[in-house]
């Protein structure tokens, strides 16, 4: 049963200043729901695991489960291994189940490395800033927790606030983590549904962490001015002392900045910071520099620039240490998630141990308090850096082509790279002189520096050093910059382009999101986005994706972001952030539904992700996604009902949402407005996509943001794009362009007369408009 | 010998059921014997030599075609006849038993892979494995793929000219 839509007025979110008597919410005291006095909560205020159920059943009976396995086995429990091809494990378990039983587990760990973050942020900053610090984003956001507000049915007014949220979904995650035990679940679809909600969970958990960040930390508040800030391994000052921050908690890379701050040595030192750290830091403090996204990574450690690395959570190499040592480097851990076999030191006077570090007493320090950590790296670095420029730590030229003569062309090295890149061809060019092989594989991270092949070669060739050698023959060249990430979205803009979206005269808001574990480089997708940037879509970004885009320079010598504004509008490129800033992507769709089309929020998830599937024309693409993480990102969103294309690496990820068109049944919608079901149509066709190539990518991105809401006028525009772009990557107007054409109308004029010739060739006939498209009361309901 | 049925990326090994190793001889009386094959032709394809290559053993062995991703644009320019789907999304069909075939005669018996992303063939290769039971597949690449029923070897590109010449023969 769907909830009663309930009569709001139009001051709704204006009502300040009520008294709230509903549930638990009397009981907890200084905590008010949200801005109304009678707000009716909605059936599900915090969903419990087998709550949404219904909803996701309904997604997956549409959407059903397509499972690849990376692995006929199973060892979870020592009744195994057991090889599950073809038959049951000694648990009960098939193939098709043990496979959601691994997704679940991966957007369980992806879910609580985010919520995790979030904790440790609201528990320092409320040391830093108190319980009752206001969560204040500004005049022009009033629906500042937008996902918080769905699940917990209230609204945060200070810090405190926060910590209701982060106890209900720890609860969830609990239930959800035991469910992977053996002997548990023995149902795949069951299995989707509990990685749904880890996935909703970890959507969750981002909002909090990133308001928690914002407010506290003073971060942009949803500025589309934010400033420009530098991006690349050319933009850093090589002659001054360096702290590279790497992960993903501000917090430590924070506390250096304030140190400097404190301390007037802010031109001193280069701050940098590799991963979505690199974009909070730049968010607090424009000073600060990015290198890049997560494939910089062990290129920029081996070139030695760094004198100090401060790791904190998150993407990490785990050899860190090692890696640092070779090159003499000293490595600060930061967080209980990465302690690294370290001594504990927070405690320790700060003096102390700069000279343990300093004196190699100790490999690297442990320290739990981001500002001890300002102090401590800020002095280790100024008191090592001169010395350790005398060290060489990369081979010279001459080296490089020496070591690379000791290549045998065993091939080893392109088997077992993830991405079967020509490694061996660049060795061998190298060898004889020609570098512009390995430059290939430099630049745009085509080779993400994994450092697979290095870890194979028989001749122990020191790959990833000569070629980060190699790219340092380029530096000036590797300058660009984003926009600092500026958070959510205002209700302002929302008010604007919501009715433009829903109705479909913006084509659709494209996310561009996720790691940098590309097929073919980053240039691709900033290509990508770039045209849909030109056809007038809203391009929104985070994270290693955001620097993706940055790290790429027209003709003009222009980056995306010098070119395109920062507003949430068409030809918009918004820079969110980092990857908690994610959850603003959904909190956007979500604010449509509530602001354009006055849907209340609390505990009435179904409603929302039923509008959002229905009538935003929103899509991810994570063309690099890598992590577990990236699993409950897009598990999550696609729960809302937001799509999402993948790369085909993320084919490892064993499962994906497919529709099928051939099965009309599947896509009836229920038009709320008539009460009546009718014929739908695929629209969004599948909802977790993986492509094998940048153009079906594009083409599927844009066919993905087509809704039944659509008028005819945005129809028209969308498959207008659609075919466009069909035209460009095939060659030819796309065949399936008759699903998608409800009446005459909705064809595009300039392609009117092919495709009335393929509507005849399919026996056309013209179908219903729905007004309210809708999943929910529909029959069986 | 052994060097030629490791995987060509070692870690795909999923389990101990691993492809059978197959000649132009066995593949091509795969295909014989087969009452419905399916021709399926990844990016890989859309460079020569590969491109002509597939060509010639679809006209041969008068395959119906699907490509994936892209690589409908040039196999269109070149006047030959393919459908174009996703690589999932033919893969979703495949393992539906009642799917009626790209030629609406009934579910294939037999589908040929060439010309696929290494790591995402195999990923479809063994859903595939699991997950259609009512069909066999066969892989032409240069690469052994153990998720398949039947695999050439991993070849140098000289060997695999020669095995893919020999495909074009009776
Ligand atoms: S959990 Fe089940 S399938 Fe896995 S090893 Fe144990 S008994 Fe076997
Ligand atoms: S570092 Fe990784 S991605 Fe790069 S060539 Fe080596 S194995 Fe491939
Ligand atoms: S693994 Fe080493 S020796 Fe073998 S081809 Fe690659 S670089 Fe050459």
């Amino acid at each position: 049963m769907a909830p009663k839509p309930k009569e709001l007025k139009a001051d709704f979110w204006k009502t300040k200043d009520f008294k709230i008597s509903i549930g638990d919410i009397v009981s907890e005291e200084g905590i008010e729901s949200t801005d109304e006095s009678s707000v009716v909560m909605g059936p599900t205020q915090k969903p419990n695991v087998t709550d949404l159920r219904s909803w996701d059943m309904k997604l997956l009976e549409r959407y059903p489960p397509f499972y690849s396995p990376f692995c006929d086995m199973c060892c979870l429990c020592t009744y195994g291994k057991c090889d599950l091809l073809n038959k049951r494990g000694a648990c009960g378990i098939d193939a098709e189940t043990q496979q959601a039983r691994t997704i679940l587990l991966a957007c369980c760990i992806g879910s609580a490395a985010h919520s995790g973050h979030a904790r440790h942020l609201v528990e320092y900053l409320i040391d830093k800033k108190g319980e009752d610090f206001p969560i204040d984003l500004g005049m022009d956001i009033d629906i500042e927790a937008p996902i918080m507000r769905t699940l917990i049915g209230k609204k945060p007014k200070v810090l405190g606030d926060l910590k209701e949220a982060l106890d209900y979904l720890e609860e969830q995650m609990v239930h959800l983590l035991s469910a992977c035990h053996t002997g548990q679940e023995g149902n795949s679809k069951d299995f989707e549904s509990k990685a749904l909600h880890a996935g909703l969970m970890d959507n969750l958990g981002k909002e909090v962490g990133d308001i928690a960040q914002i407010v506290a930390l003073d971060l942009p508040k949803g500025d589309p001015e934010a400033p420009l800030v530098e991006l690349g391994v050319g933009t850093i000052d090589r002659e001054k002392p360096v702290i590279l921050c790497i992960g993903h908690n501000v917090a430590p890379g924070a506390g250096i900045m304030d140190y400097l701050e404190d301390q007037d040595l802010e031109d001193d030192l280069e701050v940098c910071g590799i991963c979505c750290a690199a974009i909070d830091i730049t968010r607090y403090n424009h000073n600060a520099k990015i290198v890049g996204p997560i494939s910089k990574q062990l290129k920029f450690i081996r070139s030695g620039v760094a004198d100090v690395i401060v790791v904190d959570e998150q993407c990490i190499r785990t050899d860190v240490l090692e890696e640092a040592k070779k090159n003499n480097a000293a490595v600060i851990a930061t967080t209980d998630k990465m302690c690294l076999g370290l001594p504990d030191k927070t405690n320790e006077d700060a003096d102390k141990i700069v000279s343990e570090l300093i004196n190699k007493q100790i490999d690297g320090a442990l320290i739990l308090d981001p500002d001890k950590v300002g102090e401590v790296a800020t002095k280790v670095a100024m008191r090592t850096s001169g010395e350790r420029s005398k060290v060489q730590v990369l081979p010279d030229m001459d080296e490089v082509v020496e070591l690379a003569k000791k290549c045998t062309e065993c091939e080893w090295c392109d088997r077992v790279c993830p991405n079967s890149l020509p490694m061996m061809d660049a060795v061998v060019s190298t060898a004889e002189g020609d570098i512009s092989k390995m430059e290939e594989l430099y630049n745009n991270d085509v080779c993400y520096s994994c450092g697979r092949c290095e870890q194979e070669c028989p001749r122990d060739i020191p790959i990833i050093s000569m070629m980060a050698k190699i790219g340092e023959t380029d530096l000036e060249n590797q300058k660009y910059n984003v926009r600092a990430g500026r958070g959510p979205v205002q209700d302002v803009e929302v008010r604007r382009v919501g009715a433009p979206i829903v109705l479909g005269d913006i084509p659709g808001v494209i996310a561009f999101v996720g790691c940098t574990n590309y097929p073919d480089g980053g240039e691709e997708v900033a290509k990508m986005a770039e045209e849909f940037l030109e056809r007038n879509y809203i391009v929104v970004t985070t994270g290693c994706g955001a620097m993706t885009l940055g790290e790429y320079r027209d003709e003009e010598g222009n980056t995306l972001y010098e070119r395109y504004s920062g507003s949430f509008d068409a030809k918009g490129l918004v820079n969110m952030g980092s990857c908690v800033s994610n959850a603003h992507i959904p909190g956007v769709a979500i604010k449509i539904a509530n602001i354009f089309a006055k849907k209340p929020l609390e505990g009435n998830f179904e409603e929302i992700a039923d509008y959002i599937l229905n009538r935003v024309g929103a899509c991810g693409v994570a063309w690099g996604a890598y992590s577990q993480k990236a699993a409950a990102i897009a598990t999550g969103v696609n729960r809302w009902g937001i799509p999402v294309v993948v790369g085909p690496q993320a084919s490892k990820y064993r499962r994906l949402f497919l529709g099928r068109t051939d099965k009309e049944d599947s896509w009836r919608i229920n038009d709320l407005r008539k009460h009546t079901e009718i014929a739908g149509e695929p629209a969004p066709e599948h909802l977790l996509y993986a492509a094998e190539t940048i153009g079906e990518a594009t083409v599927m991105t844009a066919k993905l943001c087509i809704r039944p809401n659509d008028t005819s006028k945005g129809r028209q525009l969308k498959l207008n794009h659609y075919i466009d772009l069909h035209k460009k990557y095939f060659g030819t107007l796309p065949n399936d362009i008759y699903k998608f054409v409800r009446v005459e109308k909705d064809i595009p004029i300039t392609y009117k007369r092919d495709v009335m010739q393929i509507l005849e060739e399919n026996n056309w006939e013209p179908r219903e408009l729905p007004q309210e498209p809708s999943l929910m009361d529909m029959k069986g309901d | 010998m052994n060097e030629r049925v490791i995987p060509w990326q070692p870690t795909v090994i999923a389990g101990p059921k691993q492809a059978l190793l197959v000649t132009p001889e066995t593949a091509k009386m795969m295909m014989k014997k087969a009452k419905r094959p399916l021709l399926v032709i990844g990016p890989l394809a859309k460079e020569e030599p590969l491109l002509t290559h597939s060509i010639e053993i679809a006209e041969k062995w008068d395959l119906p075609v699907v490509t994936t991703a892209d690589t409908f644009k040039i196999f269109s320019e070149r006047n030959v006849e393919t459908k174009s789907y996703g690589t999932v999304e033919i893969l979703n069909l495949l393992k539906d038993p009642e799917w009626k075939g790209v030629r609406g005669e009934g579910q294939h018996d037999l589908v040929i892979f060439i010309g696929g992303i290494y790591y995402m063939a195999s990923q479809g290769l063994s859903t595939l494995k699991h997950f259609a039971p009512h069909l066999k597949t066969l892989t032409l690449c240069k690469y052994f793929h153990s998720n398949a029923d039947a695999s050439f070897p991993n070849m140098n590109d000289e060997e695999w000219s020669k095995y893919l010449e020999k495909m074009k023969l009776n």
